[in-house]
């Protein structure tokens, strides 16, 4: 009976421990990570984990001037430092995702929304330096009709050129709540019952949405 | 990384400026002989179309030659730093060295603008203290309320968020003991 009680126990302070920001904030660089995509920028989570990580630099610094045991100064460090190293991955993993498809993310208002103020003026800069580099190493010294940086030639009748991402690779995933049956193409071939807490391997094409919606976990 | 085919890369530019002397010259005969150019499949025709695909294919190898060389001098501010060695440095033409001078520069506003500096902290990090050996002199480094004296090959347990500055570098002055001092590995996209 009594380990019945602690697994109760357990999974609730599991639950607990899922709300916190550091825990939301890990979820959304483990998604992050994972998609072949930029994801939606929480602009709300990231200052809150800045100003967490602020309060506990400032709690350390009481701790070094009223002498607390340097056992738990050095838990709180390591503490700080993991949130410190989440923030900066996540942050980093974007930049780069950004330096990879930034042509494809310049040109679609969508994908534009999902990047912070300061990620959409980076992936601007960035296009452009990029794009002036091609013009001055390529570009200008082929002839008339071949020289854009997003087609091919005049007679190209979309841009053929622009690094988009792989969306129908495959993902590993795991799903937070029951989703049901649910549908993986558009004709309704292919239905998968999604039940909580379990793992898969879908397209990332299908279950892009679960992802948004947040449902559905990428791991 | 390799040193950039000039020589190769200005051949294959007049290859191109040939195929499009040839494909206009080809489309001018047919204009010349009064034939419609979007219907008409004569010699000339197919001539022209494979003078237009083989220029096609030449800017590809080209783009994407420039392209892949410009995403490892992107890669290198987050590996090496904001100066490249000279070893490296010799290696890159002109217009690259500008690239990765304006993409350092934007890099660095987005850091600042955000305020947070993200070229340090590449691994997880294990536990708030490293041991380390030192490689080169760096001479007396003041960190929080002391200061040390980092001479070559001396031994110190530090906190590692001290030593960061000095192992990024991958011309690094310090070594991380046991080793972990690998970088984070970009995730596959």
């Amino acid at each position: 009976m009594s380990s019945w009680e602690d697994d109760d126990s357990a999974a609730a302070a599991a639950a607990a421990a899922a709300t916190t920001d550091v825990e939301l904030l890990k979820r959304a660089w483990r998604n992050e990570k994972a998609s072949p995509e930029i994801l939606r920028f929480d602009s709300a989570l990231v200052s809150r984990v800045r100003e967490q990580i602020q309060l506990l630099e400032e709690t350390l610094d009481d701790f070094g001037e009223s002498g607390v045991d340097d056992l738990v100064v050095s838990l709180y460090q390591m503490d700080l430092d993991r949130t410190l190293f989440l923030l900066r991955s996540y942050l980093r993993l974007r930049l780069q995702k950004i330096e990879k498809y930034m042509m494809h993310i310049s040109k679609s208002e969508d994908l534009l929304s999902r990047l912070s103020q300061q990620e959409q003026r980076f992936a601007k800069s960035c296009t452009e330096m990029m794009e002036k580099h091609l013009e001055q190493s390529v570009l200008s010294k082929l002839p008339y009709g071949y020289d854009s940086v997003t087609r091919q030639s005049l007679s190209s009748t979309e841009d053929d050129m622009v690094p988009e991402p792989q969306l129908d690779t495959f993902v590993f995933c795991k799903t937070k709540s029951d989703v049901g049956a649910f549908q993986l193409d558009d004709i309704g071939e292919e239905v998968v019952d999604l039940v909580a807490d379990d793992l898969y391997v879908l397209r990332y094409k299908s279950i892009k949405g679960l992802v948004e919606s947040g449902q559905i976990d990428l791991i | 990384m390799y040193k950039a085919l000039s020589d190769v890369f200005d051949q294959v530019i007049r290859e191109c400026n040939e195929h499009n002397a040839q494909f206009q010259s080809l489309i001018r005969k047919m204009v010349e002989q009064n034939l419609d150019i979007e219907t008409t499949r004569n010699d000339e025709h197919y001539g022209a179309a494979v003078h237009h695909l083989s220029l096609l294919r030449n800017k590809r190898c080209l783009m994407a030659y420039m392209y892949n060389r410009a995403e490892v001098i992107q890669s290198f501010r987050w590996k090496i730093g904001p100066v490249l060695p000279h070893e490296i440095q010799e290696k890159l033409q002109f217009s690259e060295k500008e690239y990765f001078k304006n993409h350092s520069a934007v890099i660095k506003s987005y850091m600042s603008e955000m305020d947070i500096d993200l070229t340090v902290d590449m691994v997880p990090p294990k536990d708030p203290y490293i041991q380390v050996r030192v490689l080169e002199d760096i001479g007396e480094v003041s960190l929080g309320d002391h200061s040390i004296s980092l001479t070559k090959n001396s031994l110190h347990f530090l906190r590692r968020t001290d030593t960061e500055q000095f192992i990024s570098q991958v011309t690094s002055s310090v070594l991380v003991l046991p080793g972990h001092e690998e970088l984070e590995k970009p995730h596959a996209f």
